[in-house]
């Protein structure tokens, strides 16, 4: 027996084993369980007054066919994936600016970035402040140039409301995408526009054949988070609106978080994480077709 | 040459334009904090008038700020901890050959397909199962280990040359004397991105900690930023001093890491 | 030893010297002395003036503590707990003075009103802090 313990390979087994296993335990206990939970609670109704009972599609028909707000916050989601190409393009814009032999570019790189790190939820209170009808700087300035003529509510109309949480997300995560790109833009090997100049390739003519083909896949984690990010603005909606007016600015996550602990309807909760879920790995999938399949390629072994 | 300083001039205008927008918000609420300025004043004055520091003092007596404080702290620097010596073992064993190694790979590849928001019903339940709702740990456990990270030091670690291990344990030194003197000390920018990482992250979080804390006396800063809020609204310069106190550690942290920041971002990105 | 000029060694170095030094400061003058004249329209002492400290709640201000002015108009409230506090002095015949908001930077801070209390003489307008 002291034998079997003494040879290295299994003692270096026994390591590396002994290594993973509080990381392997903490991603299967809260990623991998939970999703097949999620996939066998959104086909049961359950709640934790009641025995789970087999429901089949029951959860989904119900969301699909009967519930107005499921498909706004679809909807919602949907615009608010749709604005990331808007803000990953004005991005790409501040990234050509910075991404030169400009003084002080470090500077400006750090200030567009800063807000990015910050606590979501302070951001949305900085935020309703700007807003604010009277004390906020948005109002006062449109109102001092005399765009409009009586304040503004603007996260208490239908209309503004999604708009205005769409700004401050952008806002605070333009300068993430910002960076993505600066270190594309980076990797982009210098020679490639040398020899273009040198042939008289004009300066619009080597963004488009050069500096975009070569920024794909940064582009592409661009949108991957972006997408990802209509998962994380639960803080913002939450501060900012808590989905209201009405349910003009719900997102499916915050939709999620109301069945499941305003409602404990945790059945119905899990059949739109499912939903939501779907559609991400769809759109992610998406994304990396348009991109020339196998951008950004995790790391083989 | 005239013309490419008329390029650099247009530039620099065109980057002040879009960093004072990116830093209007900020000193707008600095000046709120700092005034008695409230909902009921039009217009706003643009200058701070008898700026004065007493609506931090009300936040750090109105509201249980220093428990607020404590608890973030004590939450951050559990995943902070956690992430630092677990990522580390993680990433050593994975640079080690072992059967199944493509499998664990692979299952964590995908596991970063999954966003942690997608999964709060089921880890709720899970938590609440394991009786850790309303505790440091169950605040602090979905974070204790980091796939982004894991890779970020298996990286540095796969960059120490080979030689240099071989050497050492020619020498005849433990597995972990290894990892203590040889890769740990070779991987300082790997540790300080998980630090830094690590730190944000917790210090930001806002969703879990509302989903299992009950008590106010385990709420984090974010959670009693959103608690006061639906107390006063918007009425008071108290709520603004009380963003400014919370905002700036984590400002800080950031300037003094940004570079170890960065590349965590970014090298995290690539990966997933 | 250049890890000792790391900034991470300074700045939490720094920092810590801060706060240490601010909660020493703290600690010796945190006495809850509140000290303050009172004077009547004209500008005179009021000996035995009833001055009344307001301490702050959460948004209210409650009445805490009572004393009276003695010689010159002096007034000295020990045990004061709050960090926000209000002042208001009356004597009989020279009515009441204005509410002063008093704000402190840390609480039980002792304190001394830079302006004395002014007694208006004429009746005035009921509670309403001024803010």
């Amino acid at each position: 027996m002291a034998g079997w313990w003494e040879s290295r390979r299994t003692r270096q087994t026994a390591l590396v084993a002994c290594f993973l296993l509080p990381s392997l335990a903490i991603f299967l206990l809260y990623r991998v369980i939970p999703l097949g939970w999620n996939l066998v609670l959104s086909f049961q109704s359950w709640s934790p007054m009641r025995p789970a009972r087999w429901v089949g599609w029951e959860n989904y028909e119900e969301l699909l066919l009967y519930d107005d707000v499921f498909w706004q916050a679809l909807a919602n989601t949907l615009i608010w994936i749709a604005a990331a190409p808007v803000a990953i393009v004005l991005a790409l814009g501040i990234a050509l600016l910075v991404n030169s032999d400009l003084r002080g570019a470090g500077v400006y790189r750090t200030i567009v970035f800063l807000s990015y790190p910050l606590m979501t939820v302070a951001v949305g209170i900085i935020w309703r402040w700007m807003y604010d009808e009277r004390g906020g700087l948005l109002n006062w300035a449109l109102r001092s140039a005399g765009i409009i003529d009586r304040p503004l509510g603007f996260l208490g109309s239908f209309d503004l409301a999604l708009p205005s949480v769409l700004l401050t997300d952008v806002w605070q995560v333009i300068g993430f995408y910002m960076i993505v790109l600066l270190t594309g833009l980076q990797s982009i090997p210098i020679h490639l526009y040398e020899a273009a100049r040198v042939d008289g390739v004009p300066a619009w003519a080597r963004f488009w054949r050069i500096t975009l083909p070569m920024l794909r896949p940064s582009l592409f984690l661009c949108a991957v988070i972006g997408l990802l990010n209509s998962f994380t603005s639960f803080d913002l909606v939450y501060v900012m609106t808590n989905g209201g007016p009405g349910h003009a600015t719900e997102l499916l996550i915050t939709y999620i978080y109301k069945l499941g602990f305003g409602q404990t309807r945790f059945d119905a909760a899990a059949a739109v994480t499912m939903v939501q879920f779907t559609l991400l790995l769809a759109l992610t999938w998406l994304a990396n077709r348009a991109a020339g399949g196998n951008a950004g390629a995790v790391e083989r072994d | 040459m005239r013309r490419r300083r008329w390029s650099h001039a247009a530039r620099h205008a065109a980057l002040v334009a879009i960093c004072t927008l990116m830093l209007l918000p900020f000193y707008w609420v600095l000046k709120t904090a700092v005034t008695d300025e409230n909902i009921y004043v039009y217009p706003p004055r643009l200058l701070p008038r008898d700026p004065h520091p007493y609506n931090f003092v009300d936040v750090w007596y109105l509201i249980p700020f220093p428990r607020y404080l404590l608890n973030s702290a004590l939450v951050s620097g559990l995943t902070v901890a956690g992430n630092v010596v677990l990522n580390a073992m993680a990433a050593y064993a994975l640079t080690r050959p072992f059967p199944g190694r493509r499998w664990v790979l692979l299952l964590l590849l995908s596991c970063m397909l999954i966003p942690f928001q997608a999964t709060i019903i089921p880890a709720y339940l899970i938590t609440a199962r394991m009786g850790l709702l309303n505790t440091y740990l169950g605040l602090a456990l979905p974070m204790l280990s980091t796939i982004v990270c894991i890779f970020i030091y298996k990286s540095a670690f796969e960059a120490v040359p080979r030689s240099l291990i071989d050497a050492a344990r020619i020498d005849g030194l433990s597995e972990w004397r290894i990892i203590a003197r040889v890769l740990l000390p070779l991987s300082r920018p790997a540790i300080a991105t998980n630090v830094i990482l690590a730190f944000i992250w917790s210090w930001n979080s806002f969703m879990w900690p509302l989903i299992i804390t009950r008590d106010a006396d385990m709420q984090t800063l974010p959670l009693g930023l959103a608690r006061f809020l639906s107390y006063m609204e918007d009425t008071t310069g108290a709520l603004y001093a009380f963003v400014v106190m919370v905002l700036v550690p984590g400002i800080v942290v950031f300037l003094m890491a940004q570079s170890a920041f960065i590349r965590g971002l970014t090298a995290g990105a690539t990966k997933g | 030893m250049s890890w000792l000029l790391s900034r991470w060694v300074v700045l939490p170095a720094a920092m810590a010297a801060i706060v240490l030094s601010w909660n020493l400061w703290v600690a010796t003058h945190a006495g809850g002395v509140v000290e303050g004249r009172v004077v009547d329209a004209a500008g005179r002492a009021v000996p035995g003036a009833e001055v009344v400290l307001y301490g702050r709640s959460f948004v209210t201000n409650d009445e805490r503590q009572r004393t009276r002015a003695g010689d010159g108009g002096i007034f000295r409230f020990t045990g004061n707990a709050s960090h926000a506090l209000q002042l208001q002095a009356e004597a009989p015949g020279l009515g009441r003075s204005e509410r002063v908001t008093v704000r402190l930077l840390f609480r039980a801070q002792d304190t001394r009103l830079p302006t004395p209390l002014r007694l208006e003489g004429a009746p005035l307008r009921i509670g309403g802090a001024p803010s």
